[in-house]
């Protein structure tokens, strides 16, 4: 399928806390109650559409456990967007957010778009973080924030796509480079402003092209 | 030469005459240099002469001058022409490969020893890395060439090192941008190397765009007719893919499965250009490449995916139009059957658009059967035929449609003008060939699996053996064959046929049972002691057909019925011989490697023995057979108590009696527990009954207590009163004494008057009467 931008995002955040759920709720509109824990990194993708242009996201879900760290920082770099999560029910996941941000500010691109996500809002019961919180630590980090929950897919759709219009609107600004492939931006096929017969060739050459777009 | 010895000249100085250095000391001196001068000049010549001696003195330079060597990468990281040495020397050093030149070459490999040495710092290794950062050509070319040569002889720890240090991957997939050639042909190489079997490192490298990069590799070398750097480049592809779910999604998801189409395109003229080996070669990577995608070891969904994105990319189209080129090398040619195999395997709308396929030949056929045209065909090479099976089998796989057309035009009524599958089968299960033999019969049997109504279609498959004879069923003449074949393949083939036919299915059963012979050869087989290894597969196979004609017996046949065969088996094998001749086939080399993978995978055609569909059915029905002899023996044994021996009868009793106690205990303590229990529901009805008078009494006991001290104000004036009533009582009593005292005191008085009126009286005193009266009353 064609589309007008692809953006590649990373999901991190302390083992437990439902990346892949998330995932796999906003790929496959399910969710899968049992933990199995990622190992490394694992990948999925959508299709969403924003200002009626077809944007692919590309996802990489993160292993969370503390072994797999420095494998996860590999991925910092060529990331357009990432969904920092924590889980509403387990303070320490909330405590962590400082390192995981600090890791990813040191490793990532400046413009990255950082979206704070305090998951597992279903489980209202259990709640040791309060909302406003997780307001306050986005407010200090310039993040922005949204509470989801994979089980009812509660915000999960509007967590991606926010994050994601977030991104495109800073391509609005011009304040990412979409012809350097490391900022986690890519034109589509046929958008490109590059002669469409040599699609890859765009990299250096169509620069100046891109900045109209 | 003579300009390294114009060079070691002006290092070393002139020698002395008469006396030659030798090589070790010649290193030492040098290494001496590299170590302790102070000039940048003097270092930097020394350095270049050890990686002139690198090669010849090997071991010298690596004993002696690693440190010295490690060191200027520490600290002369700003020159590149030092660095570039220092590099190509520890690459030399560190070398797998021996060198032509080499001084006394040793047996045990120096150059993985000094590797060891080298890594054993994981800092060096980092150094190296970011060597790789430094444009210079001469830095960075030498950091990639030793990189790629340690990866070599360690790559599990060179992987670890370059996962954990920042930005290790990056830092490499960066040179794939790089503009000098020779850089990023041999950052090709390194990365090969370096994704080989991690995962997360492949993962990383697809990341970084590695796809896209390498397709623009790709295509700026020519695509297939591009030289080794295309083939690098798809390796190297390869290498991501292989066995990684989230590349091959990634794969399917960045739709680069469209960008391969232009890899297929045959050019016109090939023909008369034909195929140059390097083609070969890169075709082939990409016919591994579209097959790794849609191998039958991936998640289904996965396969499935990939190949409708395959088909929508128009690869299968592409695939089968060089299926049906002419002028394809063989091999190539056997890869694409497969590679056309998976990619139909499973998939319904892929399936039909190959059974769709016509080949250009006149009058055109059908693809599949110009296909199994040459798979019955004996001058066809061996691994062709057993591709086009393969393709056959993913053609069959899971689709019903395709399996009842193939059993369809077996049948008496189909168009018998034009040549069809069926008869190409029939044809091939009946030949002379026992390799066609072999081939037909698996393929006739992968158009059974799972699907009843096609088993029972195939019975009605009737033969004219010999022209003006009478016809007789296919089952018939495959029993018949089975006889009279001398050839073992084609016996084992035939076997397997049956035994997918006549599972769950009563009625073939019976057929075969009824042909005249066929109990007898199968007794005789499995009865048979030979221990040659082919020869045990074959009782094996015969044990497992009996079996099965025990297990689906509707009892129709006369002298073979489910009680007559378990007999048979009893009596002429023994049900334990009988158990282990079946696990021959399970045990047999062929079935393990049989059992492995779909596709068919013999070195010779010797090989090709058992089949994977097969080894399921075996899988499932041996412990089903087994219990149906156990079973039927149980039966017919008539598992009584006549039947034991004294002892075992005596043993038997024991332990009824036993039961029979425990029995009787468990139902007397059920009782008791009963019992206990309306007790206890009893006792604890009057303790509440209790409980509630208790509390009425407390409550009583309260009130009580409540008016007794109201009545305390009474009983003082009781006392009082009592006190009262005893003073009275006391002075009553004085008053009675008093009363008696005057009483005694009156009579007295009386006796006194009365003396006294005598007195008178006889003194002459007349007294008034009236005295008298009261003394007369």
């Amino acid at each position: 399928m064609s589309y007008a931008y692809l953006f590649k995002y990373i999901i991190i955040g302390d083992t437990g806390v439902g990346k892949s759920c998330l995932l796999l709720q906003f790929t496959d509109k399910r969710f899968q109650p049992v933990h199995d824990l990622t190992i490394g990194v694992e990948f999925g993708a959508r299709m969403i559409t924003i200002d009626g242009k077809q944007i692919k996201l590309q996802i990489w879900d993160t292993a969370g456990q503390e072994a797999f760290r420095s494998i996860t920082r590999s991925y910092y770099r060529g990331a357009a967007g990432a969904l920092l999560v924590y889980d509403i029910t387990r303070r320490e996941t909330f405590s962590h957010l400082t390192t995981w941000l600090e890791d990813a500010r040191q490793h990532s691109n400046s413009n990255m778009v950082i979206m704070l996500i305090g998951n597992k809002s279903d489980l209202e019961s259990r709640r040791e973080v309060k909302k406003e919180e997780g307001e306050a630590f986005a407010r200090e980090h310039g993040l922005v924030f949204m509470e989801t929950s994979a089980k009812t897919a509660a915000n999960v759709e509007e967590a991606f796509i926010n994050t994601a219009k977030e991104i495109y609107e800073k391509i609005q600004e011009g304040v990412f480079d979409i012809n350097n492939e490391a900022n986690g931006i890519k034109i589509g096929p046929q958008h490109s402003p590059t002669n469409p017969s040599l699609p890859g060739a765009g990299g250096k050459d169509g620069s100046q092209g891109g900045g109209c777009c | 030469m003579e300009y390294f010895r114009s060079g070691l000249k002006s290092v070393l100085g002139t020698p002395q005459p008469g006396s030659q250095p030798t090589g070790a000391e010649t290193v030492e001196r040098l290494v001496n240099r590299v170590t302790s001068s102070t000039l940048l000049d003097d270092r930097r010549d020394a350095c270049r002469a050890l990686k002139a001696l690198s090669r010849k003195f090997r071991l010298e330079v690596g004993a002696q001058g690693m440190d010295a060597l490690l060191q200027i990468l520490e600290l002369d990281c700003t020159d590149c022409e030092i660095i570039g040495y220092a590099l190509d020397a520890l690459c030399n050093v560190t070398s797998r490969e021996c060198f032509e030149e080499e001084e006394d070459r040793v047996n045990v490999n120096v150059g993985e020893q000094f590797t060891e040495m080298f890594v054993k710092n994981t800092g060096n290794v980092s150094t190296v890395l970011a060597f790789l950062e430094e444009y210079d050509f001469r830095v960075r070319w030498p950091a990639v060439k030793l990189l790629t040569s340690l990866l070599g002889s360690k790559p599990k720890e060179i992987q670890d090192i370059i996962l954990v240090s920042p930005m290790g991957v990056s830092k490499l997939m960066d040179l794939l941008l790089e503009n000098r050639e020779v850089v990023r042909n041999d950052a090709l190489l390194l990365l090969i190397q370096l994704t080989k079997s991690n995962a997360n490192i492949q993962k990383i490298v697809a990341f970084e765009n590695a796809f896209d990069r390498l397709f623009d590799v790709i295509r700026e070398e020519g695509y297939t007719e591009g030289g080794i750097v295309v083939e690098d480049c798809l390796l190297l592809m390869l290498n991501l893919l292989k066995n990684n779910t989230s590349n091959i999604n990634f794969f399917k998801e960045g739709s680069y499965v469209g960008k391969l189409a232009p890899m297929f395109q045959v050019p016109e003229n090939v023909e008369e250009v034909g195929w140059s080996p390097q083609k070969v070669s890169n075709f082939h990577c990409v016919l591994q490449l579209v097959r790794c995608l849609v191998g039958p070891n991936n998640p289904v969904q996965m396969t499935s995916a990939c190949q409708k994105a395959i088909r929508n990319a128009n690869l299968l189209e592409a695939l089968c139009n060089i299926l049906m080129a002419s002028g394809v090398p063989a091999d190539i040619l056997t890869e694409t059957i497969s590679t056309v195999g998976e990619v139909i395997r499973g998939n319904l709308a892929n399936q039909e658009y190959f059974a769709n396929v016509t080949a250009p030949s006149n009058p055109p056929r059908p693809a599949i059967v110009v296909l199994l045209m040459s798979m019955v065909n004996e001058k066809q090479p061996f691994h062709l035929r057993c591709a086009v099976l393969y393709c056959f089998q993913c053609f069959l796989f899971k689709n019903e449609i395709t399996q009842l057309q193939v059993v369809q035009t077996l049948l008496p009524s189909s168009n018998a003008a034009s040549l069809t599958t069926g008869q190409l089968l029939c044809s091939g299960l009946f030949s002379t060939d026992a390799l066609s033999n072999w081939f037909s019969a698996v393929a006739i049997s992968h158009c059974l699996i799972e699907n009843p109504a096609q088993k029972e279609h195939l019975l009605h498959v009737l033969l004219a053996p010999n022209i003006g004879a009478q016809p007789v069923t296919l089952i018939h003449q495959m029993t018949t064959h089975l006889q009279q074949t001398l050839k073992f393949q084609a016996k084992i083939s035939i076997l397997m046929l049956l035994a997918m036919w006549m599972s769950h299915n009563q009625q073939a059963v019976q057929m075969f049972l009824s042909v005249p012979g066929s109990v007898a050869f199968l007794t005789a087989q499995t009865s048979a002691d030979e221990c040659d290894n082919n020869e045990e597969l074959l009782q094996g196979l015969c044990a497992f057909l009996m079996g099965i004609c025990v297990a689906f017996n509707d009892n129709t046949v006369q002298n073979y019925s489910r009680e007559n065969l378990s007999q048979l088996i009893e009596k002429r094998v023994g049900i334990e011989t009988y158990v282990s001749k079946l696990s021959l086939i399970s045990r047999n080399e062929a079935y393990a490697k049989a059992a492995k993978q779909p596709q068919i995978k013999a070195k010779v055609s010797t090989d090709l023995l058992l089949e994977f569909e097969f080894c399921k059915l075996f899988k499932a029905l041996e412990s089903v057979i087994v219990n149906a002899l156990g079973v039927q023996r149980d039966l017919s044994n008539g598992m009584s108590e006549l039947s034991l021996t004294a002892h075992e009868n005596a043993l038997l009793l024991q332990y009824k009696e036993l039961i029979r106690e425990q029995d009787r205990r468990l139902q007397d303590m059920q009782k008791e527990l009963t019992k206990s229990l309306d007790e206890k529901k009893h006792l604890l009805v009057q303790i509440d009954e209790l409980k509630s008078a208790n509390a009425q009494y407390k409550d009583e006991n309260v009130i009580y207590k409540a008016s007794f001290s109201n009545s305390n104000g009474a009983d003082e004036k009781m006392k009082q009163l009592e006190a009262e009533n005893c003073e009275k009582t006391s002075e009553l009593e004085q008053l009675r004494k008093d009363q008696e005292d005057l009483l005694e005191l009156l009579t007295d008085q009386d006796l006194k008057l009365n003396t006294f009126k005598n007195r008178l009286r006889e003194l002459g005193e007349n007294l008034e009467d009236s005295d008298n009266s009261d003394n007369d009353t």
